[in-house]
């Protein structure tokens, strides 16, 4: 099931008004009934297609609230939460829409296909049962749009997995080929004990007496030609002669188990030219049969006959089993171009039902999914990164539903408007079972054969508008290496939240493009050495309690953000990677001492109820790639088996955080050259922390900006840069616009004297002009503004070094000698993506 | 309604046992989802509250996904309980069968209702249920039964546990009427802090209530809309009202004992923090003592319409704890869990618990299965309709059913029937174990007597029980022997696909241990357990497999893998929730992990184990 907006459609009210005629036969449905036909009209289809579209629903997307996708998941995370998510849920509809070019008609002609799909245990395989997990809203929104449960459960169909199919064969080889003909004929040793039991002993004397009189019927009759003696009519039923392998046999019918074993007793006991055997007849219930064999090597014959027959027979139910793979299996043969929307999840989803087990690492994956289907297409990357498209898609959202009513209204809204006739349109015909129509509305929304449709629709327009030009576009040639696409082929959104692609067949991950990016970026770039996850503290603590008793031990600009993982855990953000190990140090020595200073001690708070566990990101992501799922955060962590409270960073993680620092310095162009240098004297900071900055953050965000325009002293505006980071993760929580950052938090600086630390801040908005006092400020002449309240200093002196500096947290970064005029960075100078503009005279 | 007594010939026939109503098939059983729901209730109750005894049966999702998850005979009480739980904790319940039922001779009168239920989160808070496990095999079976998941999904009822009630409660931040237990009486002494945010709040709600009450003069719209907002006015429904925030629980107790002044036109409400905890007290301006009133009446309708709406199909659960009445189940263990787990709170983690919290709640639980050992062994009393069946050929005990429910219209869609089959067979049993006096009315103290020898045994598979059983039964079945868990021993790490048979030739000459008698199960593919006919043996063969001193065929054994643990490693298994798929798999882990940290030894010299031969069969699959 994906999330995905209803259109707000008014095609119904226009449709009466037009001339066209909308067809809305229903969408092709398949199941187990029509499974065989629908896949060999569909083989024909795909082979003939330019390319494919498909699209899945699921019973759920997360398993528990805190596998959802954060903006902190690092690649690895978001592909063990990927991976949780396939393997757990089910997939119980598939919608296969292949999509041919017609040069006659100069359109695109396509079979929408809708599969219900529901894996049966069909096999008598493993010990494990199959199960699924259904996520309660998701099966929810899958009720509101009358999803039929019915047609899946009843007569969804069936599948295999490569792997499963692999292990099945296996199984059966091993199970005929294995054992030696004399431990398979023998598969239970009969104990003698049962003949001392008087009944039995009866028992057997008359069974091995009407087989003597068979057996000797039998010979006679060979010998003589006489019709078979009607000797035991009176047990007919019960003994059936037949023919066996070409050998005269009798069928046992009616006996219990008990009877079946003294008689199979019997009959290696007394008789050497009969064997008893066991077989699967049709309709898959077992046969007794009683055959008359010549001699010990055409029991070893037959043995061996029905063996083969067996093995083939288990061999064929399991090639009957593969059923709806036979579809995946023909879009990886056939090459095909596969388009999707958004569809990271639906290949996992294809890879963990029909391949095998999801590999554990996201590299795996991706250089797997690569070898079985070499071109993927994701049309919610193609609309985001191409700025044609975006033009198009007018800065509308990219979801489904809307791509396809802005880019394909024609189809959409199933007439042909004047105005809309000025946009140059590819058509695409639909044909269902021989009913053909270009305005196709099969009037069911999130089915997925018709989103598989849709999606196919959008690419098909999105193509056009790259300048594809379908007439041209020889049939032959693969659409997939088209020129025009070929920067967009086999790029997939690993997460949608941060916007972090992977390239399917590089396996190179890149963040979203800045130019094309709707979104801005709200943090500075994540350090994942810098977080720190704590779960298990006292429920009533919120985010900012969090910060605040954290920030009495490091200082007011340690914690960068607080982000609720669930109600039950955050991650703490440090601004730098040693705080992490230190805060652990430190927790963990609080939780060996009970002494009065640990519980006085500013972060007892967090501490309290003895509960509370932090350690590294690391082991997020461990917990992370646990196949357990509990609804609460520290619910999973005490499942996993995590029994410490606080897990210390190794000493190699120290290495690690110096890497990761030349990394930034790599990527950063200009400040690079410089170092950067931190002042350790966090205790004597200016900012003191007073109790009304709480209040102050549950207030609404309309009532801060207010507020903030009262205060007219300078160092409360210093308060309100130093908080703006919480503002910042508060906007961000609350999804308010960016724009209320900058403007309420515009920082304006200069000094003018020689040896004056005090620096003039003036308010753009209110034109008021305010002293602090900036000790770095010494021996510089400029400071101007930047991103939350870094300054640049200039000093008098040429030679001397150029820094940014951040007045609260007292970070300085060295940008070399001052021989540059003007400085001007965009985003935090924390940021990687940092760029510093300087101008040399 | 159709008459409650049928008509003569029906009763003519009910000598030869055979009614009508005796095919299953035929049994009108209501069924209820979303849409009749609210209607039946009362009938419901009314069934519920004339009845003598309420049956119960579940139709889950599924029930365990492992061999070895499943209940067995060498479970303890405790272990088989954690199994149930962990099943109880990942399955749903989709139809739940109930059926207010009375014994009267041989004939019972019996109520069924189907209600069909789905988990649905109406109030977006993650409840009754995250997300739930499905097993296909459940699913494909109902499906052949004709089970309509489209009615289950689409208008299944929902519901809500007691416990997510009163945390939604919390979260919902509904206004709480002040009652005499929240005023505290004790009032410490005021210091000036208090009695400074006392004067305050106290001039707040005078200035509030002056402005409110002085709406005869005529002001301007400006002022008055300018005094609103200085004063903090509100409205509660057409009433107005003021916010005062708190910060404390001292605080609220200090502006409910202010606002005690104002009591003759202000109600004050409290309004719950989504952490727990007050967030404000509200005053509430009344014109009257009568609105005042009015105003009480109607908050309590409010909470009671939304309550109602809350609970949902819990409703039916409080009805059954509110009658007192005994419960008839036929897996006692696995439904009750469930009942728990999903009506009442999450399973606490141990069985002693368990029974307690469920005994608060359904004081008598009867167990047919358990019924049933007093009569004699029954080979596999898994299926109901084969018990009565064993039962109709050994016993003569007919009993006749009458259901007076209305017919459904659409039969063949009818599901439910067990709930009615553990009437009848209940009521063959008590027949057969003359339990049930001819007049039930007369004579409750008896019945009560009677039932209580049954009643609250949950742990009654074949072949074990926490009773000892006397000399009869195990005349009968001379293949059941009391094994201790000390004497057994769980063995893992051989070939997988082995057969028990294969595994004890192999065991029979590796070791001096295995000179004595022994027996051999496998539990599943990857494990077997081992026990020992003599006491110490299983001690000696664990010290041996752990020293390195073993030698000869077994060490050829180890080496290739072979590991064994104790009952107590099993037992820390099935507590710290390792369920994977393999046992063996289970039981490495939980070594592995208990090497770190060793924790107190599990006692289980008290608690014993059976196991019978004819399930030693059973496992050579």
């Amino acid at each position: 099931m994906k999330k995905r907006w209803p259109i707000t459609i008014l095609y119904r009210a226009f449709s009466s008004s037009t001339t066209s005629t909308t067809a809305s036969f229903p969408l092709k449905h398949v199941k187990k009934s029509n499974f065989d036909s629908a896949l060999s009209s569909l083989r024909h289809h795909v082979q003939a297609a330019d390319f494919v579209a498909i699209d899945l629903e699921m019973t759920g997307i997360t398993s528990a609230p805190w596998r959802d996708s954060f903006e902190f998941d690092r690649f690895d995370v978001r592909y063990l939460k990927v991976k949780d998510s396939a393997e757990k849920f089910a997939v119980i509809q598939f919608g296969v829409s292949p999509f041919r070019w017609d040069p006659l008609k100069q359109s695109f002609i396509t079979h929408p296909h809708n599969f219900f799909i529901f894996q049966r245990q069909e096999l008598p395989l493993d010990g494990a049962a199959y199960e699924f997990l259904c996520q309660t809203t998701s099966m929810d929104f899958l009720a509101k749009y009358q999803f039929d449960f019915n047609a899946c459960i009843h007569e969804g169909v069936s599948y295999l997995s490569r792997e499963q199919e692999d292990k099945a064969l296996k199984h059966v080889n091993s199970t005929y080929e294995d054992e030696s003909l004399d431990s398979w004929h023998s598969l239970k040793e009969i104990r003698d004990t049962h003949l001392f039991n008087i009944p039995d002993i009866l028992f057997a004397e008359r069974m091995k007496d009407r087989l003597s009189e068979w057996l000797g019927g039998l010979l006679r009759n060979r010998d003589g030609g006489s019709e078979v003696q009607p000797s035991f009519n009176d047990s007919k039923q019960q003994f059936e002669t037949i023919f066996f392998k070409m050998r005269p046999a009798i069928s046992l019918n009616g006996f219990t188990s008990h009877q079946l074993l003294l008689i199979q007793l019997v009959v290696r006991k007394h008789f050497k030219d009969l064997a008893y055997l066991r077989v699967s007849g049709e309709n898959s219930c077992s046969q007794n049969v009683i055959v008359y064999i010549e001699s010990e090597s055409d029991k070893k014959m037959l043995m061996k006959e029905v063996k083969d027959e067996q093995k083939i027979d288990a061999e064929m139910s399991i090639k009957a089993s593969i059923g709806f793979r036979h579809v995946i299996d023909l879009l990886s043969s056939e090459k095909k171009l596969i388009v999707g929307h958004n569809c990271f999840l639906d290949i996992a989803h294809i890879y963990s039902k029909f391949f095998g087990p999801l590999p554990l690492t996201a590299e795996e994956f991706i250089s797997s999914v690569n070898k079985y289907f070499p071109h993927i297409i994701d049309t919610k990357i193609l609309l985001n990164s191409n700025s044609i498209l975006q033009q198009r898609m007018k800065k509308s959202s990219t979801s489904l539903s809307k791509a396809f009513s802005v880019l394909c209204p024609q189809i959409a809204l199933g007439s042909k408007s004047t105005h809309l006739a000025l946009q140059p349109s590819v058509k695409v015909e639909v044909e269902v079972d021989d009913i053909r129509s270009s305005n196709w509305n099969s009037g069911v929304k999130h089915e997925a054969g018709y989103d598989a449709f849709m999606t196919g629709c959008v690419f098909a327009q999105a193509c056009s508008h790259l300048g594809i030009d379908f007439k041209q576009q020889s049939s032959s040639e693969n659409l997939a290496h088209n020129e025009k696409l070929r920067e967009h082929v086999n790029l997939l959104y690993l997460s949608w939240t941060n916007g972090e692609i992977i390239n399917l067949s590089t396996g190179n991950r890149t963040s979203e493009s800045l130019a094309s990016n709707k979104r801005k970026n709200h943090y500075p770039k994540i350090l994942f050495e810098c977080i720190v996850i704590v779960w298990g503290f006292p429920s009533h603590l919120k985010a900012w309690d969090i910060r605040e008793c954290i920030s009495k031990v490091y200082g007011p600009t340690s914690v960068i953000s607080v982000y609720h993982v669930d109600e039950t855990a955050v991650f703490v953000q440090f601004s730098r990677a040693e705080m992490v190990s230190k805060f652990l140090d430190l927790k963990g020595s609080l939780d060996r001492n009970n002494d009065p200073i640990s519980v006085l001690h500013p972060l007892a708070k967090l501490l309290e109820g003895g509960n509370t566990c932090a350690a590294s990101y690391e082991t997020y992501k461990e917990i992370c790639s646990s196949t357990v799922s509990k609804v609460l955060f520290a619910d999973q962590a005490k499942a996993v088996g995590i029994k410490w409270k606080t897990k210390l960073v190794e000493s190699s993680d120290k290495t690690k955080e110096h890497e990761s620092l030349r990394k930034v310095k790599a990527v950063n162009s200009d400040p690079s050259c410089g170092e950067r240098t931190k002042n350790k004297n966090f205790d004597d900071h200016p900012c003191s922390f007073n109790g009304s900055r709480r209040t102050n953050t549950n207030l609404p965000i309309e009532l801060l900006s207010e507020i903030f325009e009262e205060l007219t002293d300078c160092e409360n505006i210093s308060h309100r840069a130093a908080v703006c980071m919480s503002f910042m993760a508060s906007c961000h929580q609350n999804f308010l616009p960016s724009t209320f950052i900058s403007s309420s938090i515009s920082f304006l600086h200069c000094s003018h004297n020689h040896h004056q630390n005090l620096a003039l801040s003036s308010n753009v908005q209110t034109h008021k002009h305010h002293q602090m006092f900036l000790p770095q400020l010494k021996e510089s002449r400029c400071a101007s503004t930047s991103y939350d309240g870094w300054l640049l200093t200039l000093p008098f002196d040429r030679k001397q070094n150029l820094y940014l500096s951040n007045p609260f947290a007292r970070d300085r970064i060295k940008l070399g000698t001052a021989q540059a005029l003007r400085v001007v960075t965009s985003i935090s100078p924390l940021d990687p993506k940092c760029v510093v503009l300087d101008i040399h005279k | 309604m159709v008459p409650k007594f049928k008509p003569s010939p029906l009763r003519i026939r009910s000598f030869c046992t055979k009614t009508v109503q005796q095919n299953p098939h035929h049994w009108p059983i209501k069924q209820i989802t979303k849409t009749n729901f609210n209607e039946s209730l009362s009938e419901i109750k009314n069934h519920i509250s004339s009845s003598d005894f309420i049956a119960v049966s579940l139709q889950n999702t599924g029930s365990f996904s492992s061999p070895w998850h499943r209940v067995s005979t060498f479970d303890t009480p405790e272990t088989a309980y954690l199994k149930a739980k962990f099943a109880a904790e990942r399955f749903q319940i989709l139809q739940f069968a109930i059926c207010p039922f009375k014994l009267q001779a041989s004939k019972v009168i019996a109520y069924p209702y189907n209600f069909h239920l789905f988990p649905r989160d109406e109030l977006k808070m993650g409840m009754p249920s995250y997300s739930f496990t499905c097993q296909t095999s459940y699913l494909t079976a109902m499906a052949k039964e004709g089970f309509d998941f489209n009615t289950c999904i689409y208008d299944g009822i929902s519901y809500l546990s007691e416990a997510q009630e009163s945390t939604v409660k919390v979260r919902m931040g509904n206004p709480m009427a002040v009652d005499h237990a929240t005023k505290s009486s004790s009032s410490p002494a005021l210091s000036v802090a208090d009695t400074v945010f006392i004067e305050r709040v106290r001039s707040r709600v005078k200035h509030w209530k002056n402005a409110c009450t002085d709406s005869d003069i005529k002001t301007e719209a400006l002022v008055t809309s300018l005094r609103k907002i200085v004063l903090g006015g509100e409205q509660f429904g057409s009433r107005p009202s003021m916010t005062i925030d708190v910060c404390s629980e001292r605080q609220v107790q200090l502006v409910l004992k202010m606002l005690e002044d104002f009591s003759d036109v202000l109600v004050p409400l409290i309004i719950p923090a989504k952490g727990g905890g007050t967030q404000a007290v509200r005053a509430v301006l009344t014109s009257s003592d009568e609105d005042k009133d009015l105003l009480k009446r109607e908050l309590q309708t409010f909470e009671f319409e939304q309550n109602k709406r809350v609970r949902g199909f819990r409703e039916v659960i409080d009805l059954i704890s509110a009658s007192q009445k005994p419960l008839v189940a036929h897996n006692s263990l696995n439904d009750f869990t469930f009942i728990h787990s999903k009506f009442l709170a999450p399973l606490p983690p141990n069985m002693n618990e368990f029974i307690c919290s469920l005994r608060l709640a359904f004081p008598q639980v009867i167990d047919v299965n358990y019924l049933l050992k007093d009569i004699g062994p029954v080979k596999k009393m898994t299926n109901i309709s084969a018990t009565i069946a064993y039962l109709k050929n050994r016993f003569f005990a007919p009993i006749e059913m009458e259901i007076p429910n209305q017919a459904n219209e659409n039969e063949g869609k009818i599901h439910g029937h067990n709930v009615v089959k553990i009437c009848q067979l209940f009521g063959k049993l008590c027949s057969i174990l003359k339990i049930t006096p001819d007049a039930i009315e007369s004579s409750d103290d008896f019945l009560a007597s009677a039932i209580n020898r049954y009643a609250n045994i949950f742990y009654s598979l074949p072949g074990s029980s926490q009773e000892p059983t006397n000399e009869e039964i195990r005349g009968w079945t001379n293949d059941k022997r009391k094994v201790s868990c000390e004497d057994v021993v769980f063995l893992w790490g051989f070939r997988e696909r082995i057969s028990a048979g294969i595994l004890k030739n192999m065991l029979q000459g590796s070791h001096e241990v295995f000179a004595e008698a022994f027996n051999v199960r496998m539990v599943d593919r990857s494990c077997a357990i081992v026990v020992f006919g003599k006491p110490g043996l299983s001690n000696t063969f664990k010290n041996v497999m752990n020293s390195k001193a073993v030698s000869g065929p077994l060490r050829e054994m180890v080496s290739d893998g072979l590991k064994a643990a104790g009952y107590e490693t099993y037992q820390r298994v099935c507590s710290s929730g390792l369920w994977e798929s393999a046992l063996a798999d289970a039981l490495d882990k939980t070594l592995a992990s208990h090497n770190c940290l060793s924790e107190a030894a599990y006692e289980t010299k008290q608690s014993e184990i059976y196991l019978s031969n004819e399930l030693i069969n059973l496992a050579e699959l």
